[in-house]
């Protein structure tokens, strides 16, 4: 999947992952999309939570090698 | 007759004893034998669900996972500066070991028994407030936002603060304290460790 921003969360903890998220997805324009990765297991749900609340698109969410991958696209 | 519990409901049981026995005298202060009597089932019964005491301290510390503080509400408003952040965090937390004494106990046992483990567990909580802390002091200053401040110990000073709170409030109902209530004190310290964070004007 093609994205047009990176943000390297891994090793930090909650809420630190969503609030970079927040600052990532503020620079991109609507229709772009933001890959994410992250190593907190709580992040799988925080960016559901995260998506849900700010009406962003998770695309998808997957884990390998014991980091949890995101793309949200921005509404 | 007593309703004869599911293999679930057993299990589940046996969790919420061995949580309050662990918070009560930590992890070796409770024996298998401890939990069965409480339970009123035989050892056998306990290892059918649990291999050892390890695990079900394992399983112990997992329902606490599950019950995690969401941070979400507290960050995704708009334009929310780091005090704000660092106030609606605070709240989450501290309601959640109102709910939960027993896991401020556990975290107090943890530090002195000699599992990483569980030692890794509780620290890995509090991670949430230094990561928060010391990236944003950090980023603050490098946009020289801020005055120069060591965010690793104010990160330290932070945690230090907010759990001596909750230990007294929570755990020892301090007397010096009982006619102040939690969340007031909270506030008036996030107040006071806010004045060592000092904007460039």
């Amino acid at each position: 999947m093609s994205f047009d921003a990176e943000l390297d969360a891994k090793g930090l903890n909650c809420p630190l992952p969503i609030l970079r998220a927040k600052k990532a997805i503020g620079a991109l324009t609507s229709g772009q999309v933001l890959k994410i990765v992250a190593t907190d297991p709580g992040s799988v749900k925080d960016f559901e939570a995260f998506c849900k609340q700010t009406g962003n698109e998770l695309l998808s969410s997957a884990e390998a090698g014991g980091a949890f991958e995101f793309m949200i696209k921005k509404s | 007759m007593a309703k004869r519990l599911s293999a679930e409901e057993r299990r589940a049981t046996i969790i919420t004893v061995a949580k309050r026995l662990f918070a009560h005298t930590g992890f070796h202060g409770v024996s298998i034998d401890d939990i069965v009597s409480e339970v009123g089932v035989s050892p056998a019964i306990l290892y059918r669900h649990f291999e050892s005491k390890e695990e079900l301290y394992q399983a112990v510390l997992q329902e606490f996972s599950a019950t995690r503080e969401s941070y979400i509400e507290a960050v995704v408003a708009d334009d929310i500066g780091f005090e704000q952040v660092l106030r609606g965090m605070t709240t989450v937390f501290v309601s959640s070991i109102i709910n939960h004494p027993d896991m401020l106990k556990m975290e107090m046992h943890s530090q002195l028994d000699d599992s990483s483990a569980s030692q890794d567990f509780f620290l890995n909580r509090w991670k949430s407030f230094t990561d928060y802390i010391e990236f944003s002091l950090n980023e603050l200053q490098a946009l020289g936002k801020i005055k120069p401040i060591n965010a690793q110990a104010a990160a330290l000073m932070y945690q230090g603060m907010i759990r001596e709170v909750l230990i007294l409030k929570c755990m020892q109902q301090s007397d010096r304290l009982k006619d102040t209530p939690i969340a007031l004190l909270v506030d008036e310290i996030i107040t006071l460790f806010m004045k060592i964070v000092e904007p460039v004007r």
